[in-house]
């Protein structure tokens, strides 16, 4: 009952604030860079609109998959080499807080002239990605030992199998609190990465559309990434959720 | 000397038989608290030698060093003063040989696998295959047969414990350390299991250390019951209980076991009379 409860209020409070986008939109009472939600919507939903969107969504998501796939590859194996190799640990996430405060719009010239244009958007990707991942496991594999670790000991574990049976299980619920956070900055990395001269993307899209004052356009970009990056960090958060309940 | 070494009755096991299973001299551990404070002193001189076959209770009031003494056996616990052997070497060699059983005041056990994974444990640690007959009659032992396939978290803190035990004994070791293993139980379901550990204990014989709160558990289950002191620890009395076994309730009800019973909750009401 409460559960019901809470859901229709969601949808209430959501509905308001809809209400209101449009209210502000329809009035003109920002300016006319703030179009009603109603003409952005049906932007998207109409006939240019939606193969332009689509097109640029799904060139967008493949950056970012690529990218998130790359960076969870890479911060996984770094806190596990981290784990394997305890006197690398130190510089390691040094150098991954290093990395996280250079700002990645400011990497995009760099990349550019090294990577390429079409590589820089996943390689940003990677790189945000990448960093959540690695800051995640690297705290879940430097918890403070517990009797568990005691009783492998005991039983004359080796490392490989202390490493299979009880570290990598134990870092699974770390893992897709990691993924849920890498998920969206892979997508805000790529995005960030279309600016400089990607071919196609969602953040071509933006910056075409503010250069040709194509308002609604840029909105309905801007919604479209969002909603995906929501979809993605929602859908993580589920599985994280199942993966506490399994894992302790 | 020959292969038939016998000790205490008792047919020793292994190669080592010219060694106690476990040894303890002079030992002294110091747990650094700062680097401005004094160490704490939690063990202060602890001499104690355990042969082959032989069941050993610690007893002792909370924070005399009980579980130190048993994590110095199982070489997680380094002395630091004095010497402990198990076999006649170093704990490390033991545990290399997955010949050492523990189980820990709290369960310890893998949250993600179920009971009969846990128990299948330390064969899998051992890189052995897991003889499923076995683990089903190890589950059967500690009364669990029925919760094969449950989670710990799905369990009770006394099955949890229960499944420890049986974790414990998989591998058949030859030195089974046991911290306050029927802790968490009711007292029925304690002394069930108490019948039921010294009725297997009597078959196999495995040398034993069991730190416990429970005196008239010691006087039962043991060969010979330890008292020490509260901190810093040290042995204060050393009591052996020699009635055969099995021992079953008729050696519970007896007069002499409550005899026994009663001067060692004695003893640990006021240790300091029986100091050295
Ligand atoms: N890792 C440690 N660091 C610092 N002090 C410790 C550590 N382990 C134990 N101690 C101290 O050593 C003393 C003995 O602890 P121990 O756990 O052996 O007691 P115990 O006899 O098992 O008590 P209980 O019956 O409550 O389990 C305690 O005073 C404790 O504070
Ligand atoms: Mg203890």
């Amino acid at each position: 009952m409460t559960g019901a409860r809470r859901f229709g209020t969601g949808v209430l409070g959501v509905g308001v604030l809809l209400g209101v986008l449009e209210l502000v939109g329809r009035t003109g009472a920002a300016g006319d860079t703030w179009p009603p939600l109603s003409s952005v919507l049906s932007y998207g939903a109409g006939e240019p609109g939606r193969v332009i969107l689509a097109r640029a969504t799904r060139a967008t998501v493949a950056e970012a998959a690529t990218g998130l796939l790359a960076g969870v590859l890479a911060g996984v194996a770094a806190a596990g080499l981290g784990l394997v190799v305890p006197w690398l640990r130190a510089g390691m996430s040094q150098l991954a807080v290093l990395l996280s405060t250079v700002p990645l719009i400011a990497l995009g010239p760099v990349l550019v002239t090294t990577v390429g244009n079409e590589r820089t958007p996943p390689v940003i990707a990677a790189l945000g990605a990448g960093f959540a991942v690695f800051v995640a496991m690297s705290s879940a594999f430097s918890a403070p030992r517990t009797s568990l670790d005691d009783v492998f000991e005991v039983l004359g574990a080796s490392r490989a199998s202390t490493l299979a049976r009880l570290r990598a299980p134990a870092a699974v619920p770390a893992f897709f609190d990691g993924l849920a956070l890498a998920a969206p900055a892979a997508l805000l990395g790529a995005v960030v990465g279309e600016w400089f001269g990607a071919p196609r993307g969602i953040g071509v899209l933006l910056v075409s559309s503010m250069q040709n004052f194509a308002v609604v356009q840029l909105w309905a970009a801007a919604l479209c990434v969002s909603l995906v990056s929501l979809a993605a960090y929602g859908t993580l958060t589920g599985v994280r959720r199942a993966s506490v309940r399994r894992f302790t | 000397m020959s292969g038939a070494v016998v000790d205490n009755g008792r047919p020793s096991r292994g190669t080592d038989a010219g060694h106690a299973a476990v040894e303890l001299r002079g030992v002294v551990k110091e747990f650094p608290l700062s680097r401005r404070r004094e160490p704490l002193r939690a063990l202060d001189g602890v001499d104690l030698t355990i042969a082959h076959g032989e069941f050993v209770a610690l007893l002792g009031p909370s924070g005399c060093g009980k579980s130190t003494v048993l994590r110095m056996i199982a070489g997680l616990e380094a002395p630091t003063a004095g010497s402990v052997e198990v076999a006649g070497g170093a704990p490390a060699a033991l545990i290399e040989r997955h010949r050492l059983g523990v189980a820990f005041q709290d369960a310890a056990l893998l949250p993600w696998a179920t009971a009969w994974d846990n128990v299948a444990l330390p064969f899998r640690l051992a890189g052995r295959p897991v003889p499923e007959e076995r683990v089903r009659a190890l589950l059967e032992t500690v009364g669990l047969e029925g919760f094969a396939r449950a989670r710990p978290k799905q369990l009770s803190g006394g099955m949890r414990q229960r499944i420890s035990i049986a974790r414990a004994m998989a591998l058949e070791p030859d030195v089974l350390l046991l911290d306050e293993p029927f802790g968490a139980l009711d007292a029925v379901t304690r002394r069930r299991l108490n019948l039921e550990l010294g009725a297997v204990w009597a078959r196999l014989r495995t040398t034993t250390v069991l730190v416990t709160h429970d005196v008239a558990e010691a006087v039962q289950l043991a060969d010979r019951v330890v008292v020490m002191t509260g901190r810093p620890g040290a042995l204060a009395h050393v009591e052996p209980v020699s009635a055969p076994r099995p021992r079953g309730e008729d050696f519970t009800r007896g007069h002499a076991f409550h005899e026994v019973v009663d001067r060692l909750v004695a003893l640990l009401d006021d240790p300091s009379d029986g100091r050295r």
